[in-house]
């Protein structure tokens, strides 16, 4: 640096020193404080006789699992699709959705000001989450009553929870790649809510000019 | 000895809440007056500043201290800034061209301070917005040549030309008191 440069800096530095007000500091540490809290207890590495408590549980609830899958999808395989479809739908099409469509403002002021969500750091969202029962009821019979209705949905549900959870757990250029696919498809509610995702996922990625041609809302 | 920005990024993302407040205390002021200076719009630096470190916390799982930590949080601010102008409708192209802003000049915060700083403000504010987050990145970042090219996605000879301009229009404004 010459002496000019120094002379410079040094103006620069005689500016005021702004700082953040008060209230901003406050909500954004209590955001970190209650998206920290948020994190499960991590687990205590078991000693001794307790040693084999985890593997054997595990593989307890593997076997379990397993059963009680195979018992249900040859018992009731129209109810197990409308169930995965009924998980898929109000999660993906109503609750996120709206979220994302929400202005950036409010989605700044939820996370800022949440106090009852047990997890804040939002991520893809799950495409088997688990179903309301009644719910889930309600669209199996419907489902039986209308084969063409189920079609429908089932390749609704699909498109949706198929599209923004796959591309969650892809590579940033593989994710925006499915999300420039989405656009072109005009699918575009998905679209915008991959696309706040990924920025979410990925604060740090730089889209390229061309990329963002391609991946946001003209 | 004070713990690295790296190491505590990683603590908060196990969950030590303390230890994003170390953090966020050491760069709040800088990064506050980056995003003031660089929109010039005290509301609007406010929403992005917060938005940035909530991108910070909810990306806290994710983070792999590739680079300083620093470079990884001025580039979410970044990233952010370029939204903030896409948004208004400037191509990226122009900021190194033009002033984005032209309702910037605030003659209330000018009269605030003395002239010559009001005088050295007002070329700061003047200078296009690319130049002017370049020299921002160097003056509150304290970010080299190479880090403010990874920050803003330009190659080094840009931000380096970028840097330089913007120093060669802030000494006229220097060497004019």
């Amino acid at each position: 640096m010459t002496t000019d440069d120094d002379k410079v800096s040094l103006r620069y530095r005689s500016l005021a020193r702004e700082e953040p007000p008060r209230h901003v500091d406050e909500a954004i540490l209590a955001a970190a404080r209650r998206a920290a809290d948020a994190r499960p207890a991590p687990l205590v590495a078991p000693t001794g006789r307790r040693r084999w408590y985890f593997p054997l549980a595990a593989a307890a609830i593997i076997i379990l699992a397993v059963a009680v899958t195979m018992h249900v999808e040859r018992q009731r395989p129209d109810l197990e699709i409308a169930e995965a479809l009924v998980a898929a739908l109000p999660k993906t099409r109503e609750g996120e959705l709206k979220r994302e469509l929400e202005p950036r403002a409010q989605r700044r002021a939820e996370v800022l000001g949440e106090v009852q969500k047990p997890q804040s750091v939002p991520r893809a969202p799950a495409p088997a989450a688990a179903p309301e029962p009644a719910a889930a009821r309600d669209a199996a019979s419907e489902m039986r009553e209308a084969p063409g209705k189920r079609a429908a949905m089932q390749s609704r549900a699909e498109a949706t929870a198929g599209a923004v959870a796959g591309l969650a757990k892809a590579s940033p250029e593989q994710w925006l790649q499915g999300i420039a696919d989405l656009r072109r498809q005009g699918r575009h509610e998905e679209a915008d809510r991959a696309l706040a995702e990924f920025r979410r996922a990925y604060p740090d990625y730089r889209i390229s000019e061309a990329m963002l041609e391609k991946v946001e809302k003209k | 000895m004070e713990a690295p920005d790296e190491e505590l990024m990683l603590a908060y993302g196990r969950g030590d809440a303390g230890a994003f407040e170390m953090l966020y205390r050491r760069h709040r002021g800088p990064l506050y007056r980056f995003v003031l200076r660089a929109i010039k719009q005290r509301s609007v630096a406010e929403e992005l500043f917060q938005e940035a470190w909530i991108r910070v916390i909810e990306a806290r799982s994710r983070y792999a201290p590739q680079a300083r930590f620093t470079t990884w949080l001025y580039t979410i601010a970044h990233n952010l800034l370029v939204d903030h102008w896409r948004k208004k409708g400037l191509a990226l192209v122009s900021l190194d061209t033009e002033d984005v802003l032209s309702e910037s000049a605030n003659p209330a915060r000018h009269a605030e301070g003395r002239e010559a700083l009001a005088r050295f403000l007002q070329a700061l504010e003047a200078l296009p917005a690319a130049q002017r987050e370049a020299f921002l990145l160097h003056e509150e970042a304290g970010l080299t040549v190479a880090e403010i090219a990874a920050v803003t996605g330009a190659n080094e000879e840009a931000a380096k030309s970028r840097v330089r301009y913007a120093m060669a229009k802030l000494k006229a404004a220097v060497n004019d008191d």
